[in-house]
């Protein structure tokens, strides 16, 4: 077993990995609970967003900052345009087949990136990585300080907006019962739109935060949705601030796992195990189901 | 109202395409013409070649995440300039490429396709993570001398299996001994899961333990999803004055580096890397923080070496397949195709399996600026042709040489055995 100082530089990364999951988290969450779609292209998503970005600045010579909010956007208006264009159709069928066409669009993404960037080595770094500071021997750099802030920032404001704005009076009421709120005058529609279009920017800002933490590359990108679900389903699908720390304490277990060299290979199964383990512990009075009430 | 829903779905759905396409910046232009001088390959007579075509094949991996098709397809360009300069006596070659997706049954069948359906004279080129371990007995059954890339043990232990890269075992053992040069207190080898990487790490462990360094090897899941971790256990592994040996594809390679960066360790501990690493887009992505300080084992002379083999391969790559990057795998393209050539144009009398077979097995003293050493092949129970090795470092965005030839160690025991071979002569 290490000694506690070399776990140190350990618990940085996986709080910044943590953050990031929450952010991501808390996304697919906030959809689920409105439209009832669970978006699995979540990963996909941030992906292309963070190779759109890395192709304006690296080939088309665009400032950075300019490209990082094309990426937020690319995310927000492609997860839009799905939204308009499956939401309606699918609107009525089961949870799971929601979640499987969310699959569809995350493998056409996956397709595209393949094409369009090949699978050559790239790296983007965000100029908040090159601001760092050391605390004893470890490093620590502002892009996993943001990466960690924007996490729990994100949650907070988020389970504010649900509560005190009548949008997030509407989107609530929405996650309770689709039909007395349409009943009721709310335009469901424009929510949902709303919802596909916050939700698509925060897949897009966890892609590029990744693609620096992680690295450029479609398939991790694309997959590491995984960690996010197992956060999300730990909260079972509901609780805003479960989802924050799940994602975190995920990241946490995943990287101090790291450095136990006997046990270190089996680290990516930590989502899985985590969520088996709450859902087992939670499950132990109740029925669990991921299907919408009163539809 | 409903015409103009799907009109609108339909538009944003063409406007998107339109973006992706738009996009395509990666691309090299399509034009295979330019006003450059063709390249003179083979007889160089600048004669289309018109005669009954001499067949060869060749099998290449072509999956999600992995494909080698480069290799066959710019030893085929290679094979389109001989035929434009004469062919073979006037006879051009047809290549056929079969690819496969690492199921043993399909690549079986390939090879009895290639070899009793389409009667290719020869296989040159052939490239796949299992076509080694799967076809070397029915090659040496039907008396077939292969010009691979090797990837598979069987590619460097069987007697009809003879190789221009030297794989990732030799290649392990090539990063490991640049290490060792620069003084390193201990070794440490990080590779990706995959089966096969207990037979890479065997002769890393030996080269280690002959310089009484101590080691330490690690296994990584790809894609790699925590590579700041990934980096930091390397380096805490590795301690102080302690080296880091990395087996992994460039985008994985990537991540650990720039990890290593980002967190300020890559003057921790010195870096090697395999052969994968050789390429200017990993050496562009790291950034000139890396400069001289990855050291990376190269099988082939880097794309921009001087010589008349890296100029035709240059030539011929960008008037037949300006598709295909410069790089180690197209390198090695060439070069088979190239040993392929020789062979044919050494058959007198009739061209069938046999006679090109046997002169295939006879090259010797194949000599190219492309490797370090003269090639060959001959009778023996194992081929290890390219034992000799160069380490390239990045330098602002491009890989620079480092260290000149050097003979991979006798240590490991297939190395020693191949170095009698060669000088039984």
């Amino acid at each position: 077993m290490p000694e506690w100082q070399n776990f140190q530089p350990f618990i940085v990364s996986g709080l910044a990995l943590g953050g990031v999951y929450s952010l991501s988290g808390v996304g697919m969450v906030v959809l689920y609970r409105t439209t009832g779609v669970l978006n699995l292209a979540f990963g996909a998503v941030g992906a292309m967003g963070a190779f759109i970005a890395w192709s304006l600045v690296n080939t088309y010579g665009w400032p950075e900052a300019l490209a990082y909010l094309v990426c937020v956007g690319f995310g927000a208006v492609i997860s839009l345009v799905y939204g308009i264009l499956a939401g309606p159709p699918l609107a009525g069928r089961d949870p799971l087949v929601k979640a499987a066409a969310t699959i569809g669009l995350a493998l056409i993404l996956l397709g595209a990136m393949s094409w369009i960037w090949s699978d050559k080595a790239r790296s983007l770094v965000l100029p908040t990585t090159t601001w760092r500071y050391s605390v004893g021997e470890v490093f620590i750099n502002w892009t996993q300080i943001i990466a960690l802030a924007l996490g729990v920032l994100v949650t907070l404001a988020t389970a504010a907006f649900l509560r005190r704005t009548g949008l997030g009076t509407a989107m609530r009421a929405l996650a309770n019962d689709r039909e007395i709120t349409a009943a009721l005058g709310v335009p469901v529609r424009r929510v949902e739109a709303i919802t596909w279009l916050v939700s698509g920017a925060l897949a897009g800002a966890a892609g590029l935060l990744l693609s620096n933490l992680v690295g450029l590359d479609a398939a991790t990108l694309t997959f590491l949705v995984i960690s996010s679900l197992a956060a999300a389903l730990i909260a079972r699908l509901r609780s805003l601030v479960v989802t924050l720390l799940a994602g975190i304490v995920i990241g946490l277990v995943n990287a101090m796992v790291t450095p136990i060299f006997s046990i270190s290979s089996y680290r990516d199964m930590t989502p899985f195990v985590l969520a088996a383990v709450a859902l087992l512990f939670l499950s132990r009075h109740q029925q669990i189901s991921f299907a919408r009430r009163n539809r | 109202m409903r015409r103009n829903g799907v009109f609108v779905r339909l538009t944003l759905v063409l406007v998107a395409s339109t973006a992706l396409a738009a996009c395509n910046s990666n691309k090299s232009p399509g034009s295979t013409t330019d006003s450059t001088t063709a390249p003179k390959c083979g007889a160089g007579t600048g004669q289309k070649a018109t005669g009954e075509p001499i067949k060869l094949g060749a099998i290449a991996t072509k999956q999600p995440g992995t494909d080698f098709t480069d290799i066959p397809n710019m030893a085929k360009a290679f094979f389109d300039c001989v035929n434009d300069n004469g062919g073979i006596n006037g006879r051009p070659i047809q290549y056929l490429i079969e690819t496969e997706q690492t199921d043993p049954g399909q690549v079986a069948a390939l090879a009895k396709k290639l070899v009793e359906s389409d009667k290719v004279l020869g296989i040159v080129g052939n490239t796949s993570i299992i076509e080694c371990a799967v076809n070397h007995g029915y090659y040496e059954q039907q008396g077939f001398y292969i010009i691979d890339s090797g990837i598979a043990p069987e590619c460097y232990s069987t007697p009809n299996s003879a190789a221009v890269n030297m794989g990732p075992r030799y290649s392990v053992d090539g990063a490991t001994q640049y290490l060792i040069r620069q003084g390193v207190k201990k070794l440490v080898l990080d590779q990706s899961n995959v089966p096969g990487t207990g037979y890479i790490e065997g002769g890393f462990l030996l080269i280690a333990k002959d310089a009484g360094i101590p080691t330490e090897s690690l296994k990584d899941n790809v894609p790699i999803q925590d590579a700041n971790s990934v980096a930091l256990k390397a380096v805490q592994a590795a301690g102080k004055d302690g080296g880091v040996v990395l087996n992994f594809t460039p985008p994985e390679a990537l991540k650990i580096l720039q990890a290593a960066q980002q967190q300020g360790l890559q003057d921790s501990v010195k870096w090697a890397c395999s052969t994968p690493c050789n390429t200017d887009y990993l050496a562009e992505a790291l950034g000139p923080q890396w400069n001289g300080k990855l050291g990376v084992n190269a099988e082939l002379n880097l794309t921009t070496a001087a010589g008349p083999d890296s100029e035709l391969y240059r030539a011929v790559q960008k008037r037949y397949a300006p598709n295909i990057p410069l790089g180690s795998f197209s390198q090695m393209g060439f070069v088979e195709a190239s040993i392929a050539v020789k062979a044919l144009m050494s058959v007198s009398g009739e061209f069938t399996a046999k006679s090109v077979n046997e002169a295939i097995k006879n090259i010797k003293d194949f000599k190219t600026d492309i490797l370090c050493k003269p090639w060959y092949y001959g009778n023996a129970p194992l081929h290890i042709p390219n034992n000799t090795d160069r380490t390239v470092v990045p330098q602002d965005g491009k890989m620079i040489e480092k260290e000149g030839c050097f003979p991979i160690s006798e240590v490991d025991p297939a190395i020693a055995q191949v170095r009698q071979i060669e000088a039984a002569g």
